[in-house]
C-alpha cells in the first residue's frame, strides 16, 4: 500500500506485513497471479505515492488508481480465497479489510479512507443524497481517532460536494473508481466487505458472527425495596446474638423469642406478609429469592445465615443441614441455587419454631417436600423437626407457621390463607411426623436438644489451652500407632498422650536441672545429649550425629550436624 | 558461607517437627528458661525416640497377651517401664 512508501520512517505493522507479502515468493501455484497483481500493485503505488506527497489534489485519481488495483487485487484474491485460505491470504485480506490509517497517522494518511468510503458508497447507492445520511453510520465504527474522524468527515462532505459535481458532469475519473468498486461489489463478498469494513468494520464482525457480539447481561428486575430490608434486617439480626455458634446463644435465644422487641425488626422485612413477624421475613425472603435468582443468591445466604443466628441460634446448625438437604426438596424452586429458598425456607421453619408447634406442620411441608427427592439428610430433618416440636410447643402463634409454609410450597399470595391452613397442618404434622421420626415426637423433645447443646459450650468455650496442646499431642500419638504396626483402641491413644504429658513434664525439669548445673539459663545442645546420653540412647557406639542422621530429615540435620562448607566456612556456627 | 545457595527439590518436609509447638510447651513449662535455636529439634527427635520405644514395648505387650488391638493397659504397663528407663 502507499502508506508503507507515505510512512518509510515509521514501520508499522502494515508496512512490514505488506513488504514481507511483496518480497516473498509465492509458495502455491495461485500465487503467481496474486503475485503478479502485487507487483503491477506497487508499480502503481509508487509513482501514485509521490504524487500524493506531492500534490493533495491529485489524491482522488491515486485513490481511484488505488482502488482499482486493490479492486483487482480483491478481484484476485477472492477468487482465491474461495478455494483456499493461507496465512497469505489471511494477511492480505487483514491488511485489505484493515483500516488502512491508525491513529497515530497524520491526516493526509486518513484522507484516502473517507475518500474511498465515499467512492464505495457511491458507487452502491448511486444516489448522492443518501450519502449524507450514510456518513453519520461510519462514525462509530471506525477506529479512526475522533479528530481524524471529524477532519475527515468534514473532508468527507467537501469531497462529496466536488464528488456530486462529478457525478453530475459525468466526469470519467469519478467513473472510474465507480465502476471499479461497482464491478467489485458485485464480484465477491470480500469486496463488498472490502467496502463495508472500512465503514464499519465492527459491525460486520457482528453481522457475520451475531455470537461473538457482547449482549448486555440478562438481569433480572431486582426487588430493591425487599433487598434494603434484608439488608438492615441481617445486620440487626448479626448485632443482636452475635455469631451462630448454637450453643451459648440458646437461653438468650428463647428470652429473644418471646419479647416483642426481637421481632420487630423482622416485621420490617416483609412487607408482602402480613402475619406476624419472623414467618413474613422468611416469606419475603422467598419470595425474593425466587424473584431474583440471580441477584438474590449473596443476599439471600447473607439474610439466612442472619436469620437462624437471630431466632434460634440453636437451630442454625439443623437449619443448615436441613437447608442443604433442602435445596433438591423445594419445588417451587428447582433449578437455582437451592440455599436461598433452602435457607429462606429454613428460617421460616425456625421462626415458627419459636412460635408454635404448628411449626411442626412446615416441618412437615418439608418433609413432604423431602419425599419427593428423599436423597436429603433424614437426620437434619429430625434434628429441625426435635427443634421445632421444642419450639413450637413452648410458643403458639399460629399464622406464621402456615405462611411459612405456604412459602416453600407455593406462591406467596397463600399467607392470606394461611389461617386457615394451621390447623390442617398440625393433622398433617401429626400423621407424618410418627414415620419421621417417632422418637421426635415423643413428649420431651426439648431434652435431647438441650442434652446435645451443653456439649458444645463445653467445647466452644476454652479454645485456647486444650486444643494446640492436645493437637501437638495427637501428632505424636499418630506417629505411636505408626510405629507400632497394630491396630489400636481410641482409649490407648488417649492414653499414649497421658503418657506424652508425663514425659514432656520430666523431659522440661531434666533439661532445667542440666542447664542450671552448668550454670546457664539457656538450654544448649550439649544439655540434650546429655540427657539422651543419660536415658541410654547415646553411648558410646551410637553417637548423637547418627541418630539425627537417621531419625530426622535432611533439613534437619542440615541444621544440627556442623558441616563444611566452602571458604573454611562452617555451619552452623559452632 | 550459609545453607547451600539451592533450595531442596522437595520443599515440603516429610515428618516436619511441631516446632512452635515443643517451644511452646517449653515455655509454659519453665518460663524462666529459654531454649536455643535448633534443641527443639533434638527435643523433637528425642520425642520420636521415646514414642518408638513406647509403641514397640506396648506391641511386645500385646502380642503377649495375644492380642490384636492394641489396649490401654498395654500401654500403660509399657508405659511404666519405658518411663523408668527415660529418666534421665
Amino acid at each position: 500500500m502507499a502508506d508503507s512508501y507515505v510512512s518509510d520512517n515509521e514501520p508499522t505493522t502494515r508496512t512490514l506485513l505488506r513488504r514481507v507479502l511483496d518480497a516473498e515468493v509465492p509458495r502455491t501455484p495461485r500465487r503467481p497471479r496474486s503475485t503478479r497483481a502485487g507487483a503491477q500493485r506497487t508499480l502503481v503505488e509508487t509513482p501514485f505515492s509521490m504524487r500524493l506527497r506531492s500534490q493533495t489534489k491529485t489524491t482522488a485519481r491515486w485513490h481511484s488508481h488505488r482502488a482499482r488495483s486493490i479492486g483487482r487485487l480483491a478481484h484476485i484474491q477472492t477468487s482465491e480465497h474461495l478455494k483456499e485460505q493461507t496465512p497469505r491470504t489471511l494477511l492480505e485480506n487483514i491488511l485489505l479489510t484493515a483500516p488502512e490509517s491508525s491513529m497515530v497517522m497524520p491526516e493526509s494518511v486518513v484522507k484516502p479512507v473517507p475518500v474511498l468510503q465515499m467512492v464505495q458508497f457511491s458507487s452502491r447507492e448511486s444516489s448522492p443524497g443518501s450519502l449524507e445520511l450514510q456518513l453519520p453510520e461510519l462514525e462509530p465504527p471506525t477506529t479512526l481517532a475522533p479528530s481524524q474522524l471529524a477532519s475527515g468527515k468534514r473532508k468527507q462532505r467537501l469531497r462529496l460536494s466536488e464528488f456530486q459535481q462529478g457525478m453530475d458532469q459525468g466526469l470519467p475519473v469519478p467513473q472510474g473508481p465507480l465502476a471499479e468498486p461497482h464491478g467489485n461489489a458485485g464480484a465477491s463478498s470480500l469486496t463488498s466487505s472490502l467496502n463495508l469494513t472500512f465503514a464499519t468494520p465492527l459491525l460486520t464482525q457482528s453481522v457475520q458472527r451475531p455470537g461473538l457480539a457482547r449482549r448486555p447481561p440478562t438481569r433480572r428486575a431486582v426487588d430493591v425495596g425487599a433487598f434494603l430490608q434484608d439488608l438492615q434486617d441481617t445486620s440487626a439480626a448479626l448485632a443482636l446474638p452475635g455469631d451462630r455458634t448454637p450453643v451459648a446463644t440458646l437461653p438468650t435465644d428463647t428470652v429473644l423469642e418471646d419479647t416483642q422487641p426481637f421481632s420487630q425488626p423482622l416485621i420490617g422485612r416483609s412487607p408482602s406478609m402480613h402475619h406476624s413477624l419472623p414467618c413474613p421475613s422468611l416469606s419475603a425472603e422467598r419470595t425474593v429469592s425466587r424473584r431474583t435468582r440471580s441477584s438474590g443468591p449473596g443476599m439471600q445466604k447473607n439474610n439466612s445465615p442472619g436469620k437462624p443466628a437471630q431466632l434460634l441460634a440453636g437451630k442454625a446448625e439443623e437449619v443448615d443441614a436441613f437447608t442443604n438437604g433442602f435445596p433438591n426438596t423445594s419445588n417451587s424452586i428447582s433449578g437455582e441455587d437451592g440455599l436461598e429458598p433452602l435457607q429462606g425456607g429454613v428460617g421460616e421453619e425456625v421462626e415458627e419454631l419459636m412460635e408454635e408447634s404448628l411449626s411442626v406442620s412446615e416441618v412437615k411441608e418439608a418433609a413432604g417436600a423431602q419425599g419427593s427427592a428423599r436423597a436429603e439428610e433424614p437426620e437434619t430433618h429430625t434434628q429441625v423437626i426435635e427443634a421445632e416440636g421444642s419450639w413450637g410447643t413452648t410458643e403458639a402463634k399460629e399464622p406464621e407457621v402456615s405462611s411459612g409454609d405456604k412459602d416453600i410450597a407455593a406462591s406467596p399470595e397463600l399467607a392470606s390463607s394461611t389461617p386457615e391452613f394451621p390447623q390442617a397442618r398440625q393433622l398433617e404434622f401429626l400423621e407424618p411426623a410418627p414415620p419421621t421420626s417417632p422418637a421426635v415426637l415423643s413428649s420431651e423433645p426439648l431434652e435431647p436438644l438441650s442434652a446435645r447443646l451443653p456439649p458444645r459450650v463445653q467445647t466452644a468455650g476454652p479454645r485456647l489451652r486444650q486444643d494446640p496442646y492436645k493437637t501437638g499431642l495427637s501428632h505424636y500419638a499418630k506417629l505411636f500407632s505408626f510405629y507400632a504396626k497394630m491396630p489400636m483402641e481410641k482409649k490407648a491413644l488417649e492414653m499414649v498422650e497421658k503418657c506424652l504429658d508425663k514425659y514432656f513434664q520430666r523431659l522440661c525439669d531434666d533439661l532445667d536441672v542440666f542447664a542450671a548445673h552448668a550454670g546457664r539459663k539457656t538450654v544448649r545442645l550439649e544439655d540434650l545429649e546429655l540427657l539422651m546420653r543419660r536415658q541410654g540412647l547415646v553411648n558410646d557406639q551410637i553417637s548423637l550425629h547418627v541418630l539425627v542422621e537417621r531419625h530426622l530429615p535432611l533439613e534437619y540435620r542440615q541444621l544440627l550436624i556442623p558441616c563444611a562448607f566452602s571458604g573454611n566456612a562452617v555451619f552452623p556456627a559452632q | 558461607m550459609a545453607l547451600s545457595a539451592t533450595v531442596s527439590q522437595r520443599k515440603r518436609v516429610k515428618r516436619k517437627a511441631p516446632r512452635g509447638f515443643l517451644k511452646r510447651l517449653f515455655k509454659r513449662q519453665k518460663p524462666h528458661l529459654r531454649l536455643e535455636t535448633s534443641c527443639d529439634l533434638l527435643v523433637h527427635l528425642n520425642c520420636l525416640l521415646f514414642i518408638r520405644r513406647l509403641a514397640e514395648e506396648t506391641r511386645t505387650d500385646a502380642c503377649k497377651n495375644k492380642c490384636g488391638i492394641i489396649k490401654d493397659q498395654h500401654v500403660l504397663a509399657a508405659a511404666k517401664v519405658m518411663l523408668k528407663k527415660s529418666r534421665g
